[in-house]
């Protein structure tokens, strides 16, 4: 039994972080209709920024997180003005190959400034522990479970409950009646980049202390996320969250009672039964309604 | 006077022809070239870096003791990333526009294995330290190894539980590939033919981060060790997530964990009840000559050596001895290399086989407790 709860809490944390991810990449896709392939290096560069703030200046935690919030930010609104604004009327072929390349640029970029030596980025949780019916949970596994599912319920709210969250909401489901209604389309389309970057750079700083900081963390983490979000459904707010939690739960659960061998197969076989069933996932808009 | 295309095209063919490719070892003169084509950039470039420092490190040293009779060699270098393709062309590409007179190659051995055929159709020696031994069985007679074998390490591993700790339910993990996947198939044949049967065999996945499926798994079905097969930072990972999910067995782990990549990811803590059996033991009391390499190493780079960039600097003052006594053509040099016995290397003392294996010791090594120093337990010598 207390193994199962620790690999139960495990499992969940490590899908609360799939489900960040995957969270980031529904934000932009729902908004935008980019599949943002730069979305796991969003994430590198979010622990990256951990790592600059609280290791290299030693900030204390309050300011360090902050200033990483604003860098992630500045980020964001950057890839909007860099990349999405000049590509924006391009064919989606490009605009996808051009999020690849701008993920590559961050990964080198990241390996220069970095070097290839992985660090190890610390929690305000570092060394506590909660003992549950002989399972021994890292706190900072449960912070990233409850930070998740607070995040999760703010981020509702900011959607479904503020003028800026609607009119985002608006722009995802129809870009030229949302101009036509007066809603400033550039300003709500950067603000779907920032935001999605600003949850890149939480899961980058959640995710830092359980894994190593490592330059090449992006692209197992975008693969994870993406099986999360065909499985949830592509572009469901929902979807990506139970897909992130599902992906993470499986492989722990998966590598315990079915095979540790096959617990990518596992995952990612339910992911392609999922596309040759059910394209729309578990929360998703059926795919040949969008326009 | 004007020419036609097609007869400045045949002039040009012609003039290529009049001038045959020539290895780079004929031509006189400049420095001899060597290429190295090892993962500068990448996933691997985690150890890589190692393998680029100590091949630059070297390089100095020997044109500074003066080169290779009078003449200094030169070092180009081509990065294989993490790819087996990249791997192919990087070799390919230096084979073809510099013309080394001779090779240092990667040590992923799925590298090594895709740059093989190239090797044996260009017919220059080269060194590898790829662990697979599939590689030497392939039976490239250009090819040397200058590490040991990962089945000479996977038995290194299982004395160390027989012997040293004297275990008799063992648990494995391995990572899922050519280098994890052999050793733990050697260990577990070597634990069978001790009559010991291993109680259970856990894989995890290049990529993965999360391993307590694994690491319980074995706790449950009563493992009294854990037999670590894994990379530089998956290693610590393995070796943190273990304190964390409190598990009271020793773990012997191979080499990669205890790097100082890797080590400088751990706590004193992570390291209590862990032993390594590691290629090398890098310590200044190991002698003069490792105390200088260390020293110098450290001033030069700003981070500690590791056994995996020693077994290159050692296999390139090998290669320049080689180069001194049996010149440069091709055959000559991988003759000599070939029958090399007892050469002293600073971390090995290097003896060929007839599958190009040169490394047969390796050492056991546990942190001192509290810190994480690691301390020589025992040499092991596997033939």
């Amino acid at each position: 039994m207390s193994d199962l709860i620790q690999l139960f809490v495990n499992g969940l944390a490590l899908g609360s972080v799939y489900a960040l991810a995957a969270i980031g990449f529904v934000i932009v896709y729902s908004a935008t209709g980019v599949v943002n392939f730069a979305s796991g290096q969003f994430v590198m560069f979010g622990t990256f920024a951990g790592v600059s703030m609280l290791l290299d200046a030693g900030l204390p935690w309050a300011v360090g997180y902050l200033a990483v919030f604003v860098v992630m930010a500045v980020f964001g609104a950057g890839f909007f003005a860099c990349l999405y604004l000049p590509l924006r009327k391009s064919p989606v072929a490009t605009m996808i190959i051009g999020t690849v390349a701008i993920g590559i640029l961050m990964q080198n970029v990241a390996l220069l400034a970095f070097g290839s030596w992985p660090f190890r980025l610390p929690s305000p949780l570092d060394g506590l522990s909660v003992h549950m019916f002989g399972a021994v949970i890292s706190a900072h596994a449960l912070m990233v479970v409850a930070v998740t599912a607070l995040l999760v319920g703010l981020l509702w709210f900011l959607l479904h409950r503020t003028p800026v969250g609607i009119g985002m909401r608006a722009v995802a489901q129809d870009m030229r009646a949302a101009r036509l209604m007066g809603l400033e389309v550039n300003r709500l389309l950067a603000l779907s980049w920032i935001l999605a970057a600003l949850l890149a750079g939480l899961a980058g700083l959640l995710l830092g202390p359980m894994w190593f900081a490592d330059v090449n963390m992006g692209d197992p983490i975008a693969l994870k996320a993406f099986a999360a979000s065909i499985i949830g459904g592509f572009g469901s707010l929902p979807g990506a969250i139970a897909g992130g939690i599902f992906v993470g739960l499986t492989e722990v659960l998966g590598a315990s009672y079915i095979s540790s061998a096959y617990k990518d197969l596992i995952a990612f076989g339910i992911m392609i039964l999922f596309l040759l069933v059910r394209p729309q996932g578990l929360f998703g808009e059926r795919i040949q309604d969008r326009g | 006077m004007s020419m036609t295309r097609q007869a400045f095209l045949a002039a040009a063919f012609g003039a290529v022809l009049a001038f045959p490719v020539l290895p780079a070892a004929a031509q006189s003169g400049g420095p001899i070239l060597i290429g190295a084509t090892v993962p500068i950039t990448g996933p691997l470039s985690l150890t890589g870096k190692q393998y680029y420092n100590s091949l630059k490190m070297a390089e100095e040293d020997i044109n500074a003791a003066g080169g290779i009779s009078g003449r200094k060699i030169s070092i180009a270098f081509e990065d294989t990333q993490a790819s087996n393709s990249t791997a192919v062309n990087a070799f390919v590409k230096l084979a073809q526009e510099t013309k080394p007179a001779f090779f240092f190659l990667s040590s992923y051995s799925t590298q090594n294995l895709a740059v093989s055929p190239e090797v044996a159709k260009v017919g220059v020696p080269a060194v590898y330290a790829g662990g697979a031994d599939v590689v030497s069985a392939a039976g490239n007679p250009w090819m040397f190894r200058i590490r040991p074998a990962d089945s000479v390490a996977a038995r290194a591993m299982v004395l160390c539980a027989q012997t040293v700790l004297k275990v008799s339910k063992p648990g494995i993990i391995y990572i899922q590939n050519d280098f994890g996947q052999g050793g733990a198939n050697v260990a577990v044949k070597q634990f069978e033919a001790a009559g010991i049967k291993p109680v259970g065999v856990e894989a995890y996945g290049q990529n993965d981060k999360d391993f307590s499926a694994q690491m319980l798994s074995l706790r449950s079905k009563g493992a009294d060790v854990i037999l670590l097969f894994n990379y530089p930072q998956d290693g610590a990972m393995l070796l943190r997530q273990a304190k964390m999910l409190g598990l009271k067995m020793p773990v012997i782990t191979s080499s990669a964990a205890l790097v100082p990549a890797a080590m400088q990811l751990l706590t004193p803590a992570d390291l209590d009840n862990v032993w390594g059996v590691v290629d090398a033991f890098i310590d200044p009391s190991v002698g003069p000559r490792m105390k200088d390499f260390m020293t110098r190493y450290k001033a030069k780079f700003g981070v500690d050596a590791d056994p995996y960039g020693l077994a290159y600097y050692d296999a390139a003052l090998l290669v320049a001895e080689g180069m001194r006594k049996a010149g440069l053509e091709p055959k000559a040099l991988r003759d000599w290399i070939a029958v090399t016995k007892d050469w002293p290397g600073i971390g090995h003392t290097f003896s060929y086989d007839a599958h190009g294996n040169g490394i047969f010791d390796l050492a056991i090594v546990k942190a001192k407790p509290g810190t994480k120093t690691l301390q020589l337990v025992q040499h092991v010598s596997v033939k």
